[in-house]
């Protein structure tokens, strides 16, 4: 492979300054490195506005942010609507942590009354909980425990589907975590939720290579640094009274 | 000043005592309790007793380090000063710190009084100070603040500033500062300082503040760090150009020398000398848990704090590029795991331990950023014990970088010092 020779996947990484609060942002370097490790190219696109679009995308990562910027995130968000559109019609996985999964529901309500609209491209909407959540958070999705932190002051209602119940921790705050349509995954599971939930991962990636006829190698990098990640969720659970993997 | 606290500071001596037969070199927040227990106006009035007025250091990252250059500057220029030399920030330990030195009728000998304060504590025990001169380091949200939003920490920045009487001095390159300086009232100077373009443009992720302002400050409008190479920098003082040396490497260490010049002019006005500030900025030695340099075991080890994302990126950017023995040790203090994924890992190349209650967290992140990770062991003082015992490096020094929580416990392991005196 050359320099000039296009990656095998594109991940796009939207607003990094502005929603990359809790370094969930870097759930785009996850997915590139598991590529790379499973022997494809990989190159990671961070994009700010419209300019800055590559032609090809395969992988779409939003991360979370302070409440201070989200009428500036909405509005930039706001500008990458059609794209956003055009890849949750497409099927390209798209990935969105709080604040940056909020923002692509119906709207936001905040805990002082007033609301922020937010872009419509995916069902429910945000509000606020009686305080913010700060703990560990446990999913059990389809026969997969995914583990994580949860940092925010809103819930979820009126998804398409959840990711999974909530065996521990707060998620939307009626039980369920998260919400799942189609190509999209929304979550208050911070971590990142790639690295420490690898299956995730490779669910969104097989995805992303299927769509393009590409096939994922087998890699003892990769099985080693799941081993990592499987001993730091075993711990979580330990701590939790939960069973271990 | 009355006898009116006499019988305050004398049960504060007896608790001191206490407190230190107990447990020998601890219990020092203790009798500072006691004290403001039974006198709550006592800390206030001796800290607004001071001639030459009370300097106030805070901000989220930099405070140690500022303060220790700004009290360096200060006695070279012949005054007696009042500081706190521990990192506890909160008003017991501030209290004991001043029972050390108060004679029975309130005074204590000393022309100004510097304190470093945690923007939280500070602005919750600012309203009953009057401080001559406030300086305000930066806004990050850290590890303290993190549940909180930059908003929160810079509005508990403006809360201790509004007390300042004489100046505000404060970092332009941080638009929150900047914005704030707007707001200052008549009356009050406003002393800023800030880093040339060349500088920033060095500096490709920025200086870590949560909001970096557009445009560089002038030279005429305040002090202005005009290069960093190593443990040299320049700075630009009413068009003279000084040179500085630095404790440790990093820009940030020069951003704090060049803070704590600009504080001393305002604390000293006219008979603040540049040239005798820099010289005496320029001795001090490595800053407690920041590269810190110490001999333990035998060896020669460095220690490094990551206090945030933004320190963990420059520390690790900073860090010689020979080290070849490196320990990184990431503890209970980081509750959310990807807290540190913001900084890129990749230029220490090669760690021999990862540890710390968050081992496996920290494994993840290094992994992922292409570092190569011989061992993890969640047990800090076996991961000590062996990574003590390896063979010297060939180059640099055995390097440990560790969040705060994995910094007390390590020191604690080697029966190092501390010089912590908050009980919790
Ligand atoms: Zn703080």
């Amino acid at each position: 492979m050359t320099v000039d020779h296009p990656a095998d996947l594109t991940i796009v990484t939207l607003l990094p300054q502005l929603l990359d609060t809790n370094g969930d942002a870097a759930n785009a370097r996850v997915l590139a490195q598991r590529a790379r490790w499973a022997g494809r190219s990989a190159r990671i696109v961070p994009v700010q506005s419209v300019a800055d679009l590559p032609e090809t995308v395969d992988l779409v990562v939003i991360g979370s942010g302070t409440d201070t910027d989200l009428v500036a995130a909405r509005d930039a968000l706001r500008a990458l609507a059609e794209p956003l559109r055009a890849w949750l019609a497409g099927g390209v996985p798209v990935l969105a942590v709080g604040t940056g999964w909020e923002l692509l529901s119906a709207g936001l309500d905040l805990a002082d009354g007033s609301t922020v609209d937010g872009l419509g491209l995916v069902s429910g909407r945000a509000s606020a909980l009686p305080a913010r959540v700060t703990d560990d958070l446990v999913v059990d999705a389809d026969g997969l425990r995914l583990l994580g932190f949860e940092n925010h002051l809103r819930g979820y209602a009126g998804a398409a589907a959840p990711l999974g119940t909530v065996p521990y921790g707060t998620g939307n705050g009626d039980g369920t975590e998260g919400a799942v349509a189609g190509s999209f995954i929304g979550t208050h599971l911070h971590g990142p939720v790639l690295a420490r939930n690898p299956q995730l991962a490779d669910r969104m990636l097989r995805s992303a290579c299927a769509a393009r006829a590409l096939s994922l190698a087998p890699s003892a990098q990769t099985d080693a640094v799941d081993g990592i990640a499987k001993a730091a969720r075993n711990q979580v659970a330990v701590r939790l009274s939960l069973t271990s993997e | 000043m009355p006898l009116r606290y006499a019988p305050a500071i004398l049960l504060g001596r007896v608790a001191r005592t206490l407190a230190r037969w107990r447990k020998p070199g601890g219990g020092s927040a203790v009798p500072g309790l006691v004290v403001n227990t039974i006198a709550p106006g006592f800390l206030p009035r001796t800290l607004n007793g001071f001639p030459g007025g009370l300097v106030i250091v805070t901000g989220s990252a930099g405070k140690s380090t500022t303060t220790k250059m700004l009290v360096a500057a200060l006695r070279a220029h012949g005054m007696s000063v009042f500081t706190n030399q521990s990192t506890a920030n909160i008003s017991q330990g501030l209290t004991s710190a001043l029972l050390e030195r108060v004679s029975l009728t309130g005074r204590i000998e000393g022309d100004i009084a510097v304190l470093e304060m945690d923007e939280g504590h500070g602005a919750l025990i600012s309203g009953s100070l009057n401080p001559r001169v406030v300086v305000l380091t930066n806004v990050m949200v850290d590890q303290i603040d993190r549940f909180h939003d930059s908003d929160m920490v810079a509005a508990m920045l403006a809360k201790i500033a509004a007390r300042a009487t004489g100046s505000v001095v404060l970092n332009a390159d941080d638009l929150y500062l900047a914005r704030l300086g707007d707001g200052v009232v008549s009356g009050v100077t406003v002393a800023r300082y800030g880093v040339s373009d060349e500088v920033l443009a060095a500096n490709p992720r920025g200086l870590g503040y949560s909001l970096t302002s557009p445009t560089r400050l002038d030279a005429a409008d305040g002090m202005v760090l005009t290069g960093v190479s190593g443990l040299d920098a320049t700075v630009l003082v009413d068009g003279r150009v000084h040179e500085l040396r630095l404790p440790a490497r990093g820009t940030h260490y020069a951003v704090d020398a060049l803070t704590a010049l600009a504080a001393a002019r305002s604390a000293l006005l006219e008979s603040f000398d540049a040239a005798v500030a820099v010289a005496a900025i320029s001795t001090i030695p490595p800053v407690f848990g920041r590269g810190e340099v110490v001999s333990v075991r035998g060896s020669t080890v460095e220690f490094v704090l990551v206090q945030n994302p933004a320190s963990l990126q420059l520390n690790v950017d900073s860090l010689d590029p020979d080290t070849e023995q490196i320990l990184v040790a990431v503890g209970s203090d980081v509750r959310d795991p990807s807290y540190l994924w913001p900084a890129d890992t990749s230029g220490l190349g090669h760690v021999q331990i990862a540890s710390g209650s968050k081992a496996y967290d920290i494994g993840l992140q290094l992994a992922y950023d292409g570092v190569i990770v011989d061992r993890i062991e969640p047990d800090l003082g076996r991961a000590l014990d062996d990574f003590l015992a390896l063979p010297e490096p060939a180059h640099g020094v055995k390097t440990i970088i560790f969040s705060a929580d994995s910094m007390r416990r390590t020191r604690a392991h080697l029966g190092l010092e501390t010089n912590e005196a908050d009980p919790s």
